[in-house]
């Protein structure tokens, strides 16, 4: 097994992580209309209660406080993880979503995202702090016993068994009814109102829906790298799955995975052979970032759509006995 | 008893930095219709450029302030000009501008970073021992800190209601369109606007930076929050209520630290944020149609 087989299947692992929480940010996003500014925030909570939820009870001689510790089976703490950050969606969907402007949740998913850092950071008994927390058991391996060489080829499969049910349910989301009415809602609210539907619901439906996709996807990377800190979900990694949507095509689900290969997995992976700049250690990622940004504001001036636009849908005209083929219903 | 007054008075020089920075994002939105989501890093870009000023070039120290307040406000004017208006031209939806200037964020954060680096720096300013003001304490500085943000208030204030651009301004944010059609040049009044909130947003990074001693090139997003939930509370679009917000904002997150771990004050900031959302939220001072 050599090193570049290991290689490229850490980059598949991420690739499916990503498509996982792509996904998600276009059931929020793409579908709904909804502005997640913090959505690396669920990835994390989800992450960390899956993980703290494998872990064994923290010993008093531990260097690392963290909280729960129940020496739970990877199912069952996924679910968990999914939960939790499913929770925090709903709670920021409660104050936000109800009859505000888009800008305000916006504005309230910055603020819980500074706040949820904050608080991991300065609570050091929640996720052990700025250190973070380690040493989660790899998933199934108490049952396998793999070595690392032959393990990573079963997360590949798992990863991306979970993606693959994760990506089917997304694209049959977008075809049912609720993925059509949150479409209805996105481009006018008030329209959809008339017709009965409850907005709010709709858009909640869709905002924790997305939530439990970032929670699942943090689930799966801390079962894969064992560890995370604060450092590895600050706003620059939100902004690299929205460029990844806005690359690929926001409100088309072949586009967010086109974008999820091609932003952070391609993009990020291919900068990370740059040589360090000597006496500015920081310079690289910060490039790196401002790229990213440049990227956003780019795809949104040169090809809004991105590379695989969204499909509006055709409606034949109903009652006609010649029904004309171009008719379209565009918004 | 005395610790309720000294916090009271920590929280004047908060609020006092709160209410600079949150006017003149408060005066955009309204103007403008959208929230600039850089304008943490305006007040970052403020900060550096005075540092800059003063270490690199030597230009004196209090001088360095007030042409760095200036050169961010022209980079507001820059920023509108070059991005966001033909961004707003072009007829994209709301969300359009919110993802750019939301991006623009990562963008600058990340520039200062590569331009200054990740180190703490500070501005030269002399450090002084504090005296006492009645119960409270103060150094020479933080007074300081307090007048210049009562007379910007003031001066605002005479823009708004006795100038002719102000008037204008204050119309914009009311309807753009009346504004338009009794012969209002809005895009000249959006400029002008975007040089306002620049130079309030260089002026409050500046104070924030004397204020904390110390500050890295995240110091200005960092606040942006507490911002946010000054403006909402005081009532998005309104200027005076940027000010009651900043007030409430700034003595509420200082003097919790009586009660409650300092570690926490910003949740004290981001729970009445979260309070106002749900009870009131087009805040204290309604402006119409910006909440709902």
């Amino acid at each position: 097994m050599g090193p570049i087989a290991y290689y490229l299947a850490t980059l598949v692992v991420y690739f499916f992580i990503f498509a996982i929480l792509t996904w998600g940010l276009n059931i929020q996003f793409g579908s709904a209309g909804i502005l997640n500014f913090t959505y690396i925030t669920f990835f994390a909570i989800g992450a960390y209660f899956t993980g703290v939820a494998m872990m064994a009870r923290p010993t008093t001689d531990s260097n690392m406080r963290y909280i729960l510790g129940l020496n739970w089976p990877f199912i069952p703490s996924l679910l968990l993880g999914a939960l939790a950050a499913g929770l925090l969606g709903l709670l920021v969907g409660l104050v936000a979503l109800r009859r505000l402007r888009s800008d305000y949740l916006a504005i309230v998913t910055v603020s819980v995202g500074a706040i949820v850092y904050d608080f991991v950071n300065v609570n050091t008994s929640a996720f052990n702090g700025g250190d973070g927390i380690a040493g989660v058991p790899y998933p199934f391996n108490d049952q396998l016993n793999l070595d690392p060489n032959t393990y990573i080829f079963f997360y590949v499969g798992l990863t991306g068994f979970v993606m693959l049910v994760l990506g089917v349910v997304a694209f049959r989301l977008y075809k049912s009814p609720l993925g059509r009415t949150l479409r209805a809602i996105r481009e006018d609210s008030d329209v959809a109102a008339a017709f009965g539907k409850d907005t709010y619901r709709f858009r909640m439906i869709a905002m924790v829906i997305g939530c439990l996709y970032a929670g699942i996807a943090g689930g799966l990377l801390i079962g894969f790298i064992s560890a995370l800190n604060p450092g590895g979900w600050t706003a620059g990694e939100t902004f690299i799955i929205w460029a990844a949507l806005l690359v690929g095509g926001r409100g088309n689900n072949w586009g967010a995975l086109l974008g999820a290969f091609l932003v952070p997995v391609l993009f990020v992976e291919a900068t990370r052979f740059l040589p360090e700049i000597p006496g500015h250690p920081v310079l690289i990622a910060a490039i790196r970032n401002m790229i990213v940004g440049g990227l956003l504001i780019g795809v949104l001036w040169f090809r809004p759509e991105g590379i695989l636009p969204e499909r509006k849908a055709r409606f034949p005209f109903v009652g006609s006995t010649q029904p004309r083929k171009d008719a379209q219903l565009d918004s | 008893m005395s610790l309720l007054f000294l916090s009271f008075g920590f929280g004047l020089i908060t609020a006092s930095v709160l209410a600079l920075a949150a006017v003149g994002l408060s005066l955009q939105f309204g103007v403008t219709n959208y929230i600039n989501f850089a304008y943490g890093e305006f007040l970052t870009i403020g900060a550096y450029l005075a540092w800059t000023l003063n270490h690199w070039l030597h230009v004196n120290v209090w001088l360095s302030m007030v042409i760095a307040t200036l050169l961010t406000g022209v980079f507001g004017v820059v920023t509108n000009q070059f991005l966001l208006r033909p961004f707003s031209k072009k007829g994209k939806p709301l969300l359009f501008l919110l993802i750019v200037t939301f991006g623009l964020s990562l963008f600058l954060s990340n520039l200062v970073l590569a331009i200054w680096g990740p180190d703490f720096v500070n501005l030269d300013v002399p450090r002084q021992q504090p005296f006492s003001v009645g119960p409270m304490l103060f150094t020479a500085n933080q007074l300081a800190i307090i007048a210049i943000a009562v007379v910007v208030m003031l001066a605002l204030h005479l823009l708004l209601t006795r100038t002719e651009i102000g008037k204008a301004m204050r119309a914009m944010s009311d309807s753009v369109d009346l504004a338009q059609v009794s012969g209002i040049d809005t895009d000249r009044i959006t400029s002008f606007t975007w040089l306002v909130s620049g130079c309030l947003a260089g002026l409050a990074g500046i104070v924030l930076a004397i204020n904390l001693t110390s500050f890295q090139p995240a110091f200005g997003g960092e606040f942006l929050f507490v911002i946010f939930a000054a403006v909402i509370l005081g009532g998005v679009g309104s200027p005076y209520g940027a000010i009651l917000g900043a007030l409430v904002i700034g003595l509420a997150t200082e003097m919790s630290g009586v009660f409650l771990d300092s570690a926490y004050k910003n949740d004290v900031a981001f729970a009445l944020l979260v309070l106002m959302l749900l009870l009131r939220p087009q805040g204290l001072i309604r402006m119409a149609g910006k909440a709902a």
